[in-house]
Formats: structure tokens, C-alpha cells, sequence
């Protein structure tokens, strides 16, 4: 359990180098802003306690609104999907499955994780676009922009997620 | 006592929850309701720092770009000093008050854009200027095609703009042309128009005419190009036009900009004040 607090800092600041160098330089268009960074609280190990989930959530939340100046609205988002992560997992995966220490793609596959970060970008991104600007933009606009950004992060995730995963198993240490 | 204890006990997570959501919520809405006044300083030293570190590298892949916009703008400048104009006047009577005719009222900080975005529905430009420099809150920055914003917070070295393209920013602008003013803000989607509001209905508006800054407030000058005119729609319940403007600053490329520093704002404030002081 030890040996995950390293990599899990190492991951921290290599995300938000990652949003706020890269992604949240992209400027795609206004109907596109991919999120990388909720990809910390996703990756934490199974078994992390969820008031620890939901602090962390929060502080490194606060820790991105800093760096690009959205005081608030980061780490309400990633404290809402520290809180919602264990019903997420529980929901999403079969009973008896054994588990890694942590999500792994190569471990539980594709298909777990993509409805994993699909589910849990959604609310992320979706909960962030709302309290950004719930009544500067017209409804249909908000809708839009949250399914367009879920799936371009979802696909950035991914890459990211085949990039830097061991494919090693760890089950039996 | 014991139940209530037992309460928490079984509900600490869910609670925790909405304590710390609430003090999200207090956050933003603080910055919010003051103009990000109270925008959080440590982050912008923090952020300014690594944004500063990142352009430095990023820079030299576009050099040449922008030694050949400042060029431009160069040329452009030297057309306009008195030596690159031909005095056709023959006018005996006419006094040449050396003294003291003109006084300084702008001084402009050149700053560079260290950190920008314009897919939020508020945007910031982060720039490499603060306070140990010149810069303080409510200062109008643009760069050669057209304003960019308004600086909202200052720490030593950095500056927070909140650009045009932000849901509270509101500029004053006129027509050049028939000098009618109006306010403009942002749409919100397209980071290339904007809305300009309060020109009465008569006023003629054809699609292309020139938007450009009023000087009404201490923010900017007068006549800094903000841009054309692209659609103008009448609606018959309200006495307004609503003109679409095309904006002339390119958001997605910005690189130099200036920061407007007003000499006689303080004097301004303070008729500000005296006026209401009198009401």
C-alpha cells in the first residue's frame, strides 16, 4: 500500500503539467474542453478510504483552479466524483471479480474502462459546465458541450492510460 | 446527545461532502460577486511562474511570427509621426502653443501573454507584468488589432486579465462613425463576435462599419479599434438595435500586449465620488 503513494504523487503532477501546459492550451472551440486531470481520483487504489477519495478530490481540484484562475469549480467537480467513485465501481463491476490494487486497463479491459471514465467524466465535466455558467448558456448548449468534451477527454484518458499502465500483474504480490 | 452522535457517526462522509461543496461553492461565488477582486493571489504567482517557464520554451518556435507583427506595427506607428506627414496648411494665425497644449494622459506597459484560453465561459490571460511594474487592477490591456481586456488581479510580477471574451466583461463602444455609443459584452460561444447593445433604433448601421472604443471609461482611450460590424437585427418591441460585431483581436494568437495605464484616473475617481457625494 506504501508503494502507491510515489506513483500516485508522480501521476498527480504529471496530469495537471499535462491539463495545464497541453489541454487547457488546445483551444479547440468552445464546444470542446477536454479534462485529463479527474483521471487522478479515478486511478487511485480500490481500496482508499472515500473520505480520503473525497479530500484528495478536493485539493487537487483546488490545486488546477489555482494554476488556470477557476477559484472553486475544479475541486467541487473532483469532490463530488471522489464521493460518487465507490457506488461507480460497484455498480459497473460483476460480482466476484478480483481486483488489482489499483484500475488497471490491461486488468479490467476496455469496456470497464470506458464506461468507468465515460460515467464519471460525464458528472465531472457536467457538474464543472453548470456551476461555470448555468445561466449564461442556453441548455441545448450546455448539453452539447458536456457530450462533445466527455468524449474527446475519454479519448485523451485513454491514450494516456495505454501510455503509462504496467502490464505487468500484480495480483499475487 | 447519544443519537445525535450516532447521527454523525453514520452520516460523517455525506456530510463532509456538503460542508466542503458549500465551501466550494463560497469560493466561487466570492470571486464572483466581486469581479475576481478577491482572485486567489498565491495562485496567480504560483501559475504565473510555470506559464512564464512554459513560454520561454514555446516561444522560439514562433519568432518569426511575431518579429513580423511587431514590424507591421512598427511601420504602421512611423506613418503616423509627424515627420512621415507633409504639411500642406498655410495658416499665418495660427499659435504654436509649445507649453502646454498636451499633457500625457496614457502611458502604455508592454507586457507578453503568458498563459491564455478561449473556450471557457470566463477567460484569463495570465501576463508577465504586476504590480513591482506599474500594473494595477482596472487597467484596459490591447495589443496592435483591437483590446483584449481588463486587468483584474496583480501579484509582484503577474497580472490576471479577464479578456473580452468573458460573461463579465462589458466594454463601452461607439460607432466611429456617427459617434453613437453602447455596451458590449461577449456572446459567450464564438470567440470571434461579440454583442453591442443600446444604439437606438435610428441610428443608421450598415455591416462592416467601424466599432471602436468610446473613452467614456477610464478603462481605455478613445478610438481603439474593437471591430466591424457583422449583422444588425431590429426587434420591433424594443427601441434598441442589436449589433453583432465581428472582433478584430484574434484571441487564439495573442503574443504582445499593452496595458493602459490612465495618469489621471485618481482624478476622475475622486470627481466620481464628489458628484455622488452631492446627490
Amino acid at each position: 500500500m506504501i508503494s502507491q503513494i510515489p506513483i500516485n504523487l508522480i501521476r498527480f503532477f504529471l496530469l495537471l503539467l499535462a491539463q495545464i501546459l497541453i489541454f487547457s492550451n488546445l483551444n479547440f472551440s468552445s464546444f470542446i474542453n477536454p479534462y485529463i486531470f479527474p483521471l487522478f481520483i479515478l486511478l487511485l487504489p480500490f481500496e482508499t478510504p472515500r473520505w480520503l477519495l473525497m479530500l484528495l478530490g478536493f485539493f487537487s481540484g483546488l490545486a488546477l483552479d489555482m494554476l488556470i484562475g477557476s477559484t472553486g469549480m475544479h475541486a467541487a467537480a473532483g469532490l463530488l466524483i471522489g464521493y460518487l467513485r465507490p457506488f461507480l465501481i460497484s455498480i459497473i463491476t460483476p460480482k466476484g471479480t478480483e481486483f488489482e490494487i489499483s484500475p488497471n486497463i490491461y486488468a479490467q479491459g476496455l469496456t470497464w474502462f470506458a464506461v468507468y471514465l465515460g460515467v464519471a467524466t460525464t458528472v465531472y465535466l457536467g457538474f464543472y459546465f453548470v456551476i461555470e455558467a448555468v445561466t449564461f448558456y442556453n441548455f441545448f448548449f450546455l448539453l452539447l458541450k458536456t457530450i462533445l468534451s466527455v468524449f474527446m477527454s475519454v479519448a485523451f484518458m485513454l491514450i494516456f492510460l495505454y501510455l503509462f499502465s504496467s502490464r505487468k500483474k500484480r495480483r499475487f504480490e | 446527545m447519544y443519537n445525535l452522535f450516532r447521527f454523525f457517526l453514520r452520516y460523517y462522509l455525506f456530510i463532509l461532502f456538503i460542508s466542503l461543496e458549500f465551501f466550494c461553492f463560497y469560493l466561487t461565488y466570492r470571486t464572483k460577486k466581486y469581479n475576481q477582486a478577491a482572485y486567489n493571489n498565491f495562485g496567480l504567482a504560483v501559475g504565473g511562474k510555470v506559464h512564464q517557464s512554459y513560454t520561454g520554451i514555446s516561444d522560439y518556435l514562433y519568432l518569426r511570427r511575431m518579429s513580423d507583427s511587431l514590424v507591421n506595427e512598427n511601420a504602421a506607428l512611423r506613418q503616423r509621426l509627424i515627420e512621415s506627414k507633409f504639411d500642406n496648411k498655410v495658416d499665418s494665425t495660427q499659435v504654436n502653443d509649445s507649453v502646454g497644449r498636451y499633457v500625457q494622459h496614457f502611458n502604455y506597459i508592454t507586457a507578453r501573454v503568458i498563459y491564455n484560453s478561449v473556450d471557457q465561459a470566463s477567460n484569463l490571460i495570465y501576463l508577465n507584468r504586476g504590480k513591482l511594474q506599474g500594473v494595477s487592477r482596472q487597467m484596459g490591456v490591447f495589443n496592435a488589432n483591437g483590446i483584449v481586456g481588463q486587468v483584474i488581479s496583480v501579484t509582484d510580477n503577474y497580472a490576471a486579465v479577464m479578456s473580452v471574451l468573458s460573461k463579465d466583461f462589458k466594454v463601452s463602444a461607439k460607432l466611429k462613425k456617427s459617434e453613437y455609443f453602447g455596451n458590449m459584452h461577449w456572446d459567450g460561444i464564438n470567440s470571434t463576435t461579440a454583442t453591442l447593445e443600446e444604439i437606438p433604433k435610428h441610428v443608421p448601421v450598415k455591416v462592416g462599419d467601424t466599432i471602436v472604443t468610446s473613452g467614456f471609461s477610464e478603462l481605455f482611450p478613445r478610438n481603439i479599434m474593437i471591430g466591424t460590424v457583422k449583422k444588425v437585427k431590429t426587434q420591433a418591441d424594443k427601441n434598441f438595435l442589436e449589433i453583432t460585431v465581428n472582433l478584430s483581436t484574434d484571441f487564439g494568437n495573442l503574443s504582445y500586449v499593452y496595458i493602459v495605464k490612465n495618469i489621471r484616473r485618481n482624478e476622475l475617481q475622486s470627481l466620481d465620488s464628489l458628484s455622488k457625494k452631492n446627490d
